[in-house]
């Protein structure tokens, strides 16, 4: 079957009333889980795994589930934007900006362009996904561990840019990222470090928790001293769409932001965080205005909106052509489909042509359900924040728990919620921005684990780093990156020691 | 909202019932839903096999069965959490014989006995390790991997799923048995180190059926040897190490089901012979084999015997080997 052929009789399967109606269940599930804190979308389909056995046919099941795990993507933004909560790591890039726009009254832009950049990236994905999954599936593939870490190590540089007006302060919660990141069992030894005798600790720190702890803990205990005084932000609304000129500010990031997604998104195992923190920081790069980035900027929001997006429809590649699963979401789909006699892989589309055309094209299907369902929804959740804090911040915590608490179903992870949100409010008062600290978290496991098994795959030689051709390239760019960027320094300090003699 | 509000008082109390109600009763055992534990994350073999049991449970039991999955600590969490539990036969230990039970307790010290504290109740698969190289790889046996890394004096590489787990075991084992320098490169899990060898980046591979087979039928791996002592059923045509004259063999990873050490003799007796009629159950054999994963079903006795004999032969293996977790 050619893809024409294929994708017809996709559409055929994917728009029968029932499998619609499963499209549209997911993509509504998806939403509620992605809007409400610390709940992913791997918590909320093993939930549901056990109701899909009496579904009869995989087709249906796996087009919910799939709509809830890129519906949970695109809901996720809405609590990053309005209540600094990042649901996954991709959404963390997202809070940077979002939130400040919220904080100057523009989160309805941010929240209107956030949505209308997932479809456009979502969109634009899935007509790769059709047209050529299997080579994209191969380049995956060839992401071994040195590439792995050549691209971790460029994420790391990318999170730092994330840290505003300071690098001193952004290295430094970098490094706290880092050292949180080396608790639990060594990758490669075998051996518990920093546990304490604490048996929860060997598995480390839970990304969420520790994600949602710093960012959206942290402010609420900030916003807790502020109480005295008369306004919080959460007052100010503003205008409900962007305008005209936001769309021009952001028509590019998003342009890019679905290219950066879709190519690096599919990587397994952290391609998706990746991809966000490039987009990023390609976009303040290449803006005008990169002073405005960190302060509430469109681009900010738009760019990294679109690479997780795409990223999440990409994330779909491996899984159907190779039957490798990404990320933890992902394989709960896998399983989904194994437990109803379905082998996602390459004779998927030989063996179960129904699911695999019919997957994809409901997920055509299920990005215009979300646009629908989400651009009148951006009215609605501007109005949560006229909801009075005292009201707000404690249900918020409540979801918070539950979410943390969801993940392992073990109380521990609520101390650490705690512990973390304390750590925020410290470095809110420190005025230190937090970005850099959960993504160094994420990527520190996967630049150590990677550079020793490269080193133990090369015999201890560093020339694989740079004997390979895409990791020589990405090394490459590093290098360029960060001379590029030394030599704007040194400019810089000259001008600035230059100046006061003139004068 | 007031209405909302009452529905939700008699909701909470109609839920109250249905939890404590029959218990206060001491009805029949089993008079509420059982909770089977699950030491790893959903989506894993062990996770697969107890989501196979749970779909058909409903069939030989009054009661639901629900599958939780605790996967902290690389699975201890989740054994103490039922080791510390009520033995009253409502939780459930799925995965009982997996790497944490009979492979660790030979390197490290448990916070439990694990086998004083838990009693054995069937054991329903055994996941043998399968070695594996990439299609394209040079080397169509094993036989030739050796000969060329002793001739070339060079190591070969292989991926495992984490160190001194039961891949790393069996490839280091061939190592020693060989008389060749095999690098074991361990990755965050089965499906992280499958898809290094499949990129091609080492060139030898372990894993259980689970995670491989599916690739030999796609034609991107090719089989080489089986670890265990004998054929894997559900692989009858790969060779065991032994047949192939490296004398080693593994226990891979055992997945039974334990309860915690007092549970009424009548309860576990009663979930034994579920249990069995599920082994027996077509849909689950089905589910099964689509899983790549052998039903060998032991009862309770059986289990408890076999799982101190496989963790002494681990105990024998990681000392012959020399292999630590420093």
């Amino acid at each position: 079957m050619d893809i024409f052929s294929g994708i017809v009789s996709g559409f055929g399967i994917a728009l029968t009333p029932m499998n619609l109606a499963f499209a549209f269940l997911g993509a509504l599930i998806g939403t509620a889980v992605g809007v409400l804190p610390g709940l992913g979308p791997a918590a909320t389909i093993a939930l549901l795994l056990p109701i899909t056995y009496s579904i009869p046919s995989p087709v249906p099941a796996v087009i919910m589930m799939a709509g809830i795990y890129y519906g949970a993507m695109y809901g996720g933004s809405t609590t990053s934007i309005l209540l600094n909560l990042p649901g996954e790591a991709a959404s963390v890039v997202t809070c940077i900006d979002g939130y400040k726009m919220a904080q100057k009254g523009r989160a309805g832009p941010a929240l209107g362009i956030a949505a209308i950049g997932s479809f456009i990236a979502g969109s634009v994905a899935v007509v790769g996904l059709t047209l050529f999954a299997p080579p994209i599936a191969e380049f995956a593939l060839s992401f071994g561990p040195p590439e792995k870490f050549s691209l971790a190590l460029l994420g790391l540089l990318m999170a730092v840019t994330l840290s505003g007006d300071s690098v001193t302060k952004g290295l430094i919660v970098m490094v706290v990222g880092l050292l949180f990141g080396t608790v639990g069992i060594d990758p490669i030894s075998g051996k518990s470090r920093f546990d304490f005798g604490v048996i929860e600790l060997q598995s480390g720190f839970d990304f969420v928790t520790l994600a949602v702890g710093v960012f959206g803990l942290g402010e609420i205990f900030y916003n807790l001293e502020q109480s005295g005084k008369a306004e919080i932000v959460t007052t100010k609304v503003g205008q409900v769409f962007p305008r005209m000129a936001d769309w021009v500010a952001s028509r590019m990031a998003i342009l890019r932001g679905t290219l950066i997604g879709f190519f690096i998104g599919i990587i397994p195992g952290g391609g998706a965080v990746i991809s966000s923190l490039l987009s990023y920081a390609i976009e303040k790069k290449a803006s005008k205005h990169p002073e405005e980035f960190g302060q509430g900027a469109i681009e900010g929001v738009a760019g990294p909106e679109a690479a997780n997006n795409a990223a999440s429809s990409a994330s779909f590649i491996p899984l159907l052509t190779l039957g490798i699963p990404g990320n933890a979401a992902i394989a709960m789909i896998f399983a989904c489909l194994l437990i109803k006699g379905v082998k996602p892989g390459p004779f998927l589309i030989v063996e179960h042509p129904d699911v695999f055309w019919g997957v994809i094209a409901s997920m055509y299907v299920g990005n215009f359900m979300l646009i629908i369902l989400n651009l009148p929804l951006v009215g609605i959740w501007v109005q949560l924040l006229r909801v009075p804090y005292g009201i707000l911040a404690p249900v918020v915590i409540l979801f918070t728990a539950i979410g943390s608490y969801s993940i392992a179903n073990q109380a521990f992870d609520l101390y650490a919620l705690i512990a973390f949100g304390v750590l925020g409010y410290a470095l809110r008062k420190l005025k230190i921005e937090a970005g850099p600290l959960p993504l160094a978290f994420i990527l520190g496991p996967m630049i150590e684990g990677s550079l020793r098994q490269s080193l133990l795959m090369s015999g201890g030689s560093f020339s694989i780093f740079v004997s390979r051709p895409i990791s020589l390239t990405i090394v490459a760019l590093f290098v360029l990156f960060v001379t590029a960027q030394t030599f704007v320094a040194i400019r810089r300090s000259r001008r600035c020691s230059a100046a006061p003699k003139a004068a | 909202m007031k209405r909302i509000v009452i529905f939700s008082f008699i909701f909470a109390f109609a839920a109250a019932l249905a939890v404590y109600g029959p218990a206060a009763a001491q009805d029949k055992y089993p008079s509420k839903p059982v909770n089977g534990y699950v030491p790893a994350s959903a989506g894993g073999s062990t996770d697969l096999m107890s989501r196979a049991i749970e779909k058909v449970w409903p069939k030989h039991s009054p009661q639901p069965l629900v599958i939780v999955n605790k996967p902290g600590g690389a699975g201890v969490v989740c054994t103490e959490f039922v080791v510390r539990s009520k033995p009253d036969g409502y939780t459930l230990y799925f995965g009982y014989g997996s790497g944490h039970d009979i492979v660790m307790p030979n390197l490290q010290k448990m916070p439990y006995d694990p086998y004083k504290d838990l009693v054995p109740v069937a054991r329903i698969s055994v996941h043998s390790v399968v070695v594996v190289t990439g299609a394209k790889s040079e080397f169509n046996t094993l036989k030739d991997m050796i000969a060329w890394a002793k001739k070339e004096n060079k190591p070969i590489t292989s991926s495992v799923s984490m160190r001194a787990g039961a891949q790393d075991i069996a490839v280091t084992g061939i190592a020693k048995a060989a008389g060749v320098n095999i690098v074991t490169v361990p990755f965050a899990g089965g499906a992280d180190a499958v898809t290094a060898l499949a990129g091609g980046h080492v060139m030898l591979g372990a894993g259980h059926p689970s995670e491989v087979v599916p690739h030999i039928k796609a034609g991107r791996f090719k089989a080489l040897a089986v670890a265990l002592p004998q054929r894997d059923p559900s692989l009858p045509d790969i060779p065991t190490l032994k047949e192939l004259g490296i004398n080693v063999s593994t226990w891979g990873s055992v997945k039974g089901i334990g309860a915690p050490a007092g549970t009424p003799r009548e309860v576990v007796d009663y979930l034994e012979g579920t249990f069995k009629k599920i082994c027996e159950d077509p849909e689950f054999k089905k589910i099964m084999a689509d899983l790549d994963q052998p039903i060998m079903y032991q009862n309770g006795a059986e289990f408890g015997k076999f799982l101190q004999e496989a963790s002494a032969d681990y105990g024998r293996l990681i000392k012959e080997l020399n292999i630590t977790i420093q």
